[in-house]
């Protein structure tokens, strides 16, 4: 079932493998608002900002960070149990936007945080549709006297074997 | 659809002038804090409907109640203290008069517009299958929730709610849960407050909840493949039937 509003064919979420520059002003900005730890976050941000992969596929999504601890998370779409998008106003004076998404796992924060996206927008309601619910696969309960296949092909077979059997029947008499 | 726009109703000459200003204040906001006007767009299935609404007008009320109960109080104390000073120190009284005042009044009126701003900011959309709620100023979180997801709804609606006419719905997933403010759970919450059709909202989403067939944790619908696999499948009644139909052949040719 679907007839879902397609995102725009100008996007393409696969796409999407690293954050935008604009994010490393953005951790610029954050890192001068520590003052005295300036150089240290601003160095951890710079290696974050060029290790951050992103792949986004058919199946799921994945993310990988890090140069000398490495992390990656990878999560399927089915899987997904909330998006959301947060947007400060550091964010939305250069145009970025944070998407995180949520799984069922037990941790304490979202479990994936896909952070220098340009278009959020358009990522949210790719990811959207590809969630549980969003299409109604639900909404369709087995109706009132409706015959399961099996049960209406066997009665078939019957008529076939008693029509040939009246046939015969007929035929040799 | 719900009214848009500011959700200052102009009535008198006061009311005319705080309306301009509020309008200027939001393309303030529109332009320089690139707040979205518009209410966040959801993608749905032609011939679902779609509603975006604002808390109702009895959640501005109540916010405004609040605000009064706490302008007043605090006010009484720095006035009462200000009259004391005054009247033992006189030309002090005078001389910190407007600092004193400023200090009394200007908070408030912050206050006050901040309710406007967070009741204007305050977005729900709900489709049948989804619901997508928008608040914030300075920072401006949107969550995105699909029904098959919800774990449980809760209502809940204080005295003053209840005068007003509005409750608080939560809906919750089994998403991972950030620690909120008093120990409470908010990152997998779907806050719906200040509403006055919580129990239509909590019955339709109930409906939904129950007539889902999977647990919301990403699980396929197991029960609903298996019958349908079920039924393509021939069962030993089929092959005999088939076996008579094959024999009744043969014996004609």
């Amino acid at each position: 079932m679907d007839g879902l509003d397609e995102p725009s064919s100008s996007f393409d979420p696969r796409t999407i493998t690293r954050p935008d520059e604009k994010l490393m002003t953005y951790y610029i900005i954050v890192s001068v608002f520590t003052i005295f730890g300036f150089p240290f976050v601003l160095l951890a941000l710079f290696i974050r900002y060029k290790t951050l992969r992103y792949r986004i596929d058919d199946e799921g999504v994945s993310m990988s960070v890090g140069l000398l601890f490495k992390k990656e998370v990878l999560l399927t779409y089915r899987r997904i149990q909330d998006i959301h998008v947060e947007r400060n106003i550091i964010h939305r004076w250069l145009g970025l936007a944070k998407v995180s998404l949520q799984t069922a796992s037990g941790a304490s924060g979202a479990e994936m945080t896909l952070e220098g996206i340009l278009e959020p927008e358009q990522l949210r309601d790719f990811l959207y549709t590809k969630m549980r619910g969003a299409r109604g696969e639900q909404a369709t309960p087995i109706a009132e006297g409706h015959v399961p296949p099996a049960d209406e092909a066997l009665q078939l077979l019957h008529e076939i074997r008693d029509a040939m059997a009246a046939n015969q029947a007929g035929g040799a008499a | 659809m719900s009214d848009e726009g500011p959700s200052i109703r102009h009535i008198g000459a006061v009311e005319r002038v705080s309306e301009r200003f509020y309008t200027g204040l939001w393309s303030i906001l529109v332009r320089w804090m690139r707040v979205p006007q518009d209410p966040p767009n959801l993608p749905a299935s032609p011939g679902d409907e779609v509603i975006a609404i604002h808390p109702s007008h009895g959640f501005l009320r109540y916010l405004k109640l609040w605000f009064w109960i706490a302008a007043v109080s605090i006010d009484l104390v720095l006035l009462v203290l200000w009259i004391v000073l005054l009247v033992a120190v006189p030309w002090l009284g005078i001389v910190l008069a407007p600092l004193w005042w400023g200090v009394m009044l200007v908070p408030d009126i912050v206050a006050y517009i901040a309710i406007h701003l967070r009741y204007d900011t305050t977005w729900y959309v709900l489709s049948p299958r989804s619901m997508r709620l928008r608040r914030g100023i300075w920072t401006i979180k949107e969550i995105t929730l699909t029904y098959e997801n919800i774990q449980n709804v809760r209502v809940s609606q204080g005295p003053v709610e209840r005068y007003y006419g509005i409750a608080k719905l939560q809906v919750e997933t089994a998403g991972a849960g950030a620690a909120g403010p008093h120990g409470t759970s908010v990152a997998n919450v779907g806050i719906v407050e200040g509403i006055d059709n919580a129990e239509e909202l909590r019955d339709m989403l109930m409906a939904r909840v129950r007539a889902s067939r999977s647990t919301g944790l990403g699980d396929e619908l197991h029960e609903h493949e298996g019958h349908r696999h079920a039924g393509e499948m021939w069962t030993q009644a089929h092959v005999d039937a088939l076996r008579q139909i094959r024999d009744l052949v043969v014996a004609a040719q």
